[in-house]
C-alpha cells in the first residue's frame, strides 16, 4: 500500500479543478496543515484557507489556493470539495472556511452532555 | 395577377420568420453546449458532497442541527419555482406552472398554508396575473447561474426552516436528462433527508467531530441543492428552445414549399391564361 499512489480530485462547485495521480499532498485544514501520503487511513477534515500543493509521481507539483470546503481520504483516493480554488488567494475569505475552535469545543461538550 | 403576387408577399414573409427561427435555434445550441458544460462540471461536487453528508448523518444528530429538523407536523410550506426569463422556449415554462399549481393546490387541500417564491420573469408574470401572492421574485438570475445566486435563494428559505416558521420547503425545476427531455420535477429541499450511507462516517478520523462537520456542510448541501437545480434549469430552457425554434423552422419550410408550389401554379395559370388568349385573338382574325 505504501508504495501505492494517491488518486486525487479536487473539486470546486463550478468545476474539477485537478484530477490525477499523486505521489502526496499537502492541504490547509482547518487547523493547520496536513499532509497525506499513499496508504493514510479514511479521514474527513474541513478545509481551511491556504495553499494545497501536490507532488505528481513523476516529480514536479502542482498548487492551488483553496478557500473552505471539505476533504476526504478513503483506500487512497482523496477529493478536496473546496468553495474556491484559482492561482491566486481568494479576495474575500468564504465564511464557510473559517472555523472558531470555541465553536468546535462548543460543539463537542453539547454532544457528551 | 393577384393572386400570383399575394402569394409571393406571403413566401416573404414566411421565408423571413424562418430566418428568425434558424437563427434563434443556433443561438439556443451554442448556448446549450456551454449550459449542458455546466450541468456536468457541477455534477462531481454535488456527488462527492452527497456522499460525505450521507455518511455523516446520523438520525440522533437530526436533534441538535435545526437545518435537520423532522416535523412531525407540516403547517406552512414554501414553494420555490425556477422558470425561465423569456420565452419561445415550447411548453417549457407552462409545464413547470402547472407543476407548481399543482403541488399549491395539494398542499391546500391537505390544509397547510403556502407561500410562493419565484425566480424567473415567466413564473412571475403567470401569477401576478393569477393575483396569487409571492413572498420572492426574482428575475436577476442570468444564463449562468452563480453559486452566490443559490445562496440568496436559499438563505432566507432555510433561515425561515430553522425558526419554525416554514415546515417544508419545495423546489419546482426542470431536469435536464437531455437536450430533448426536460421534464419537470418537485424536489423536497427541506427538511434534508440524507438517503442510506455506502460507507459510515464511523470508520473515518473526524477531524474536527462529525457533528461539527456536519452542521458545517448542511448549508453547503443546500446551496449545492439549488445551484444544481438552476444551472439544470438554464440548460433545460436552451433545449427546449433549440427543440421549439427546430420545429418552427422545419414547419416553415414546409409551408414555404407549399406556397411556392401554389405561387408556381398561379404562375403557369397566367401564362397559360394569356397564350390561350393570343390563340383565342389570332383565331379570331382568320
Amino acid at each position: 500500500m505504501a508504495d501505492g499512489t494517491l488518486q486525487v480530485r479536487v473539486v470546486s462547485p463550478q468545476k474539477i479543478v485537478f484530477e490525477g495521480d499523486a505521489a502526496a499532498l499537502v492541504a490547509p485544514a482547518w487547523d493547520g496543515m496536513v499532509g497525506i501520503l499513499p496508504g493514510h487511513a479514511p479521514f474527513l477534515t474541513l478545509v481551511g484557507v491556504g495553499e494545497l500543493s501536490i507532488e505528481l509521481p513523476g516529480g514536479g507539483s502542482r498548487s492551488f489556493q483553496v478557500a473552505g470546503g471539505i476533504l476526504k481520504v478513503l483506500t487512497n483516493r482523496v477529493t478536496v470539495l473546496t468553495e474556491y480554488a484559482g492561482t491566486e488567494p481568494p479576495a474575500e475569505i468564504p465564511a464557510e472556511a473559517i472555523v472558531h475552535p470555541e465553536d468546535v469545543v462548543a460543539s463537542a461538550t453539547d454532544a457528551s452532555s | 395577377m393577384a393572386g400570383a403576387r399575394e402569394v409571393r408577399r406571403r413566401i416573404k414573409s414566411v421565408e423571413n420568420n424562418r430566418q428568425i427561427t434558424r437563427t434563434m435555434e443556433l443561438v439556443a445550441t451554442s448556448k446549450l453546449k456551454r449550459a449542458t458544460d455546466r450541468v456536468r462540471a457541477a455534477r462531481p461536487y454535488a456527488d462527492a458532497l452527497d456522499e460525505i453528508v450521507r455518511s455523516l448523518y446520523s438520525p440522533w444528530l437530526a436533534e441538535r442541527f435545526p437545518l435537520l429538523r423532522q416535523p412531525t407536523e407540516t403547517r406552512r410550506a414554501a414553494v420555490l419555482l425556477l422558470t425561465a426569463n423569456r420565452g419561445l422556449a415550447g411548453a417549457f415554462n407552462a409545464n413547470l406552472i402547472r407543476e407548481t399549481r399543482h403541488q399549491l393546490d395539494d398542499l391546500r387541500e391537505k390544509g397547510i398554508a403556502t407561500e410562493l417564491h419565484i425566480a424567473g420573469k415567466k413564473g412571475i408574470q403567470f401569477f401576478r396575473f393569477r393575483g396569487e401572492p409571492m413572498e420572492t421574485a426574482r428575475t436577476d438570475i442570468k444564463d449562468a447561474p452563480t453559486v452566490t445566486d443559490a445562496e440568496s435563494l436559499v438563505a432566507p428559505l432555510a433561515a425561515r426552516f430553522e425558526a419554525g416558521i416554514l415546515d417544508a420547503v419545495f423546489l419546482v425545476s426542470s431536469e435536464f436528462r437531455s437536450a430533448m427531455s426536460t421534464p419537470p420535477r418537485v424536489k423536497e429541499l427541506l427538511p434534508i433527508r440524507p438517503g442510506a450511507a455506502s460507507a459510515s462516517a464511523d470508520a473515518f478520523i473526524l477531524s474536527p467531530p462529525g457533528g461539527f462537520i456536519l452542521g458545517r456542510l448542511l448549508p453547503l448541501y443546500l446551496r449545492n441543492a439549488v445551484y444544481t437545480a438552476l444551472v439544470e434549469n438554464a440548460a433545460a430552457e436552451q433545449g427546449a428552445r433549440r427543440t421549439a425554434m427546430k420545429n418552427a423552422t422545419d414547419n416553415a419550410g414546409e409551408m414555404l414549399e407549399y406556397l411556392t408550389r401554389t405561387y408556381n401554379r398561379a404562375r403557369q395559370a397566367q401564362i397559360t391564361q394569356e397564350i390561350a388568349e393570343i390563340v383565342g385573338g389570332a383565331a379570331g382574325l382568320e
